[in-house]
């Protein structure tokens, strides 16, 4: 390394130094000191005592554990592809070349900016069973009336539709990845009597496949963590309800990591809980990563 | 989990400001919200111009009776308050988690005497291993109310339910609650009579209502499969399958969604006509729906005979680890779990105070007030374990699956032991 190297070096560090210094002292400590968590028994306040992975071993026998990683995986495996095509859907409608497109685009973009606070009350009184706007629209057209949040059988269902409201968000960036397709290639199609959704599929989809497998791994890290709405409507699981939602069906895994620390006060076994979403997670993305090999299809190749 | 983080850290921000200025008020923190908030902010008034000492300044957190992660946190990173009000049942749990400021000292200072002059069961839930962490405050008491007006617009014979008549059964209870149920034409509930786990039917009313026992704190275990908290636990049961689980579910939806503002309780509308509830429903009535007509009576017997029961919570002060000023905070705490602040309280609130000379003073309790008093006599309370929170969210689990017919009772019951008793037994002995 010559001098001059080392010096841009150096004034390089200096300079993104405040960023360094808050990803150790934020990030990677905390990262690591949750790890030696997780091997003690631990109030978060007094003596941490080693124990270990018994922290770990007791997980397969509880079964709220069990119970919560259920929810979630429910949650995720539901709202990670619908969000998907929800948002390709709304992309393709931001796309229109009519004149008023910058307004169309403002008006399905507005939900996406909604609190979830905000929302999770508005969708209370939305799937209220008698009262609610959803089951006025599905009896007008004959569909039995759903306990949206009461029946245990429906509750995470609920919540997925509830994301949909954010799929504002994806949607511009699948946006950007439909204007990307080269019109030349749509053109050329339709000269070759190709209609708009023998194109869609045969042209716009495979290109657009690389902000797909990005919505993927972007949703799937959100899914695992589905945390505010559930709590906003469940209370807290506190007060009148006491569960997470009926039969615990809401109680997904942050969730239960949260009332585990801080309710229960056993910060070794919730951030023995926070290490195993940790790692399924990465365990997840990896695997999408692999499968997307051979479905995702990049221009440069 | 990152909004709570952003919002914790702009109050602590605001909190920086508003300590900057000199001289430093004690800070309390509450989770209490209206119009429980605004008679405690009625009280810290009175308090702060009563003398010149000291200054409370009190700020309302996020929170509830078994979440405290505000507190929590707060105290972990040095920005706690100087005050704050725990749930009294919760403080050996919080206290075992080294959250609290010993009060022992303190009292032995200020009056050795102070535990003879509360209710014993309050003071109680106050210690943990010998020690006092939390000053007792309110305690209340439930009991069965019932619509008279509606009941007798439906043509209803109510003379059992008259407090007069001593406590009804539980037969004689669903005979009249069920002549009040309505269905529309899906045969969904329009109105119902009663739902044993609505608003205060917990898992610990119907519990000790057949006479369980919810721990042994001798032997440092939870029982929560006792013949009593069982057969509390058949009757919900047998109710829920009398008026279809998902019926019910559907109805409390409808008509008692999740965050329902209180003028729009069922019981109030009058969807609901008889209901398990504490004596604060008096002022929430008196507030909300001053017209409507209702009776007070005890909680229902298992069958003629029985002993009425009922079970007493209540509210208790405490001075987190880490508080910067602990003999103002505790003047604060003195006053306000002290006489002149539970006589304020109980008047504001019609909660019952924990201090024997004010449960002696009939002019405290008012009309309906003054039954409430009287059941203190036999009112049971919650076993002061280490656990509390997580014993009564695993009640709760279990409770949930029973009302919804998905298990039996003494199954449900016994998956709670299996998930208490191994924390549990982290903290034994107990005494």
């Amino acid at each position: 390394m010559t001098r001059s190297t080392r010096r841009n070096l150096r004034n390089g560090l200096l300079f993104i130094s405040p960023w360094l210094i808050g990803f150790l002292c934020l990030q990677v400590y905390p990262i690591f000191y949750s790890l030696q968590m997780s091997f003690t028994e631990y109030s978060g306040f007094g003596d941490m005592t080693n124990i270990g992975f018994q922290n770990y071993s007791n997980m397969f026998k509880d079964d709220l554990f069990w119970k919560s990683a259920y929810n979630t995986l429910y949650y995720t495996v539901l709202a990670v592809p619908i969000g998907v095509v929800v948002a390709i859907v709304l992309a393709i409608a931001m796309n229109q070349k009519v004149k008023e497109v910058p307004v169309y685009r403002a008006i399905l973009y507005l939900p996406s900016i909604l609190p979830v606070f905000a929302l999770s009350l508005v969708w209370v009184v939305f799937l209220n069973p008698k009262f609610g706007l959803f089951n006025r629209l599905g009896s007008a057209i004959g569909l039995p009336t759903v306990d949206m949040l009461g029946d245990p059988a429906w509750t995470k269902f609920a919540i997925v539709l509830m994301a949909q409201l954010g799929a504002g968000g994806p949607a511009l960036i699948f946006l950007a990845g439909l204007r990307g397709v080269p019109a030349e290639m749509l053109e050329s199609a339709q000269i070759d009597g190709a209609g708009p959704v023998r194109r869609f599929f045969s042209i716009t989809l495979p290109l657009i496949t690389p902000v797909i497998l990005y919505d993927i791994i972007l949703g799937l890290a959100m899914g695992l963590q589905v945390f505010t709405q559930a709590y906003i409507i469940t209370s807290g699981a506190i007060g009148g309800q006491g569960t997470a939602g009926p039969r615990n069906s809401l109680l997904f895994y942050v969730f239960y990591l949260y009332k585990t620390a801080f309710q229960y006060t056993q910060m070794g076994y919730a951030s023995a809980l926070a290490w195993v979403l940790f790692i399924v997670s990465v365990i997840l993305a990896l695997s999408v990563f692999k499968w997307a090999k051979s479905w995702v299809h990049y221009e440069s190749e | 989990m990152k909004k709570i983080a952003l919002f914790a850290s702009a109050m602590m921000m605001l909190l920086a400001v508003a300590t900057f200025a000199a001289p430093k008020p004690v800070l309390f923190w509450t989770n209490f919200t209206p119009p429980f908030s605004d008679y405690l902010q009625k009280m810290v008034d009175t308090y702060n111009a009563s003398q010149t000492a000291v200054q409370v300044k009190m700020v309302q957190v996020p929170g509830s009776e078994t979440d405290v992660s505000k507190l929590m946190t707060a105290v972990r990173g040095g920005t706690g308050p100087d005050v704050y009000m725990l749930d009294r049942f919760t403080t050996a749990e919080r206290a075992a988690a080294g959250v609290l400021t010993d009060l022992t000292p303190f009292i032995k200072k200020a009056d050795p005497d102070m535990a003879s002059k509360y209710l014993p069961f309050a003071w109680a839930e106050s210690s943990f291993r010998g020690k006092t962490w939390s000053l007792p405050f309110d305690t209340d008491t439930r009991g069965l109310y019932y619509r008279s007006d509606l009941l007798k617009a439906a043509g209803i014979d109510i003379t059992a339910l008259d407090v007069k008549n001593g406590p009804i059964t539980v037969d004689k209870l669903k005979e009249i609650a069920f002549k009040y149920n309505k269905t529309d034409s899906s045969g969904a509930y329009t109105q119902v009579g009663f739902i044993p786990q609505f608003n205060q039917g917990w898992h610990y009313t119907w519990g000790f209502a057949y006479g369980g026992k919810f721990a042994d704190l001798k032997a440092g275990k939870v029982t929560p499969t006792d013949p009593g908290v069982v057969a509390g636990f058949q009757f919900m049961y047998d109710w829920s399958k009398a008026m279809g689980p998902q019926k019910v579910n559907t109805f409390l939806s409808t008509y008692n969604p999740p965050n329902n503002p209180p003028q729009q309780d069922p019981f109030i509308t009058g969807k609901v006509a008889i209901v398990v509830t504490g004596d604060w429903q008096i002022a929430t009535m008196a507030q909300y729906a001053p017209d409507a007509k209702y009776g007070v009576t005890y909680i229902p017997i298992p069958k003629a005979g029985d002993k009425p029961s009922t079970w007493a919570g209540g509210w208790s002060w405490t001075i987190p680890k880490g508080a910067k000023q602990t003999a103002s905070a505790f003047d604060f705490i003195k006053w306000m779990a002290g006489p002149d602040g539970q006589k304020m309280y109980t008047q504001l609130s019609s909660h019952l105070p924990t201090i024997k000379a004010l449960a002696e003073d009939a002019s405290l309790f008012p009309g309906q007030h003054a039954f409430f008093q009287q059941t203190l006599s036999f009112a049971s309370s919650r076993p002061a374990l280490p656990v509390g929170g997580l014993f009564w969210d695993a009640l709760t689990a279990a409770q949930n699956d029973v009302t919804d017919n998905v298990a039996l009772p003494a199954d449900a019951l016994a998956k709670v032991i299996d998930k208490v008793q191994p924390q549990l037994n982290k903290f034994l002995p107990l005494q």
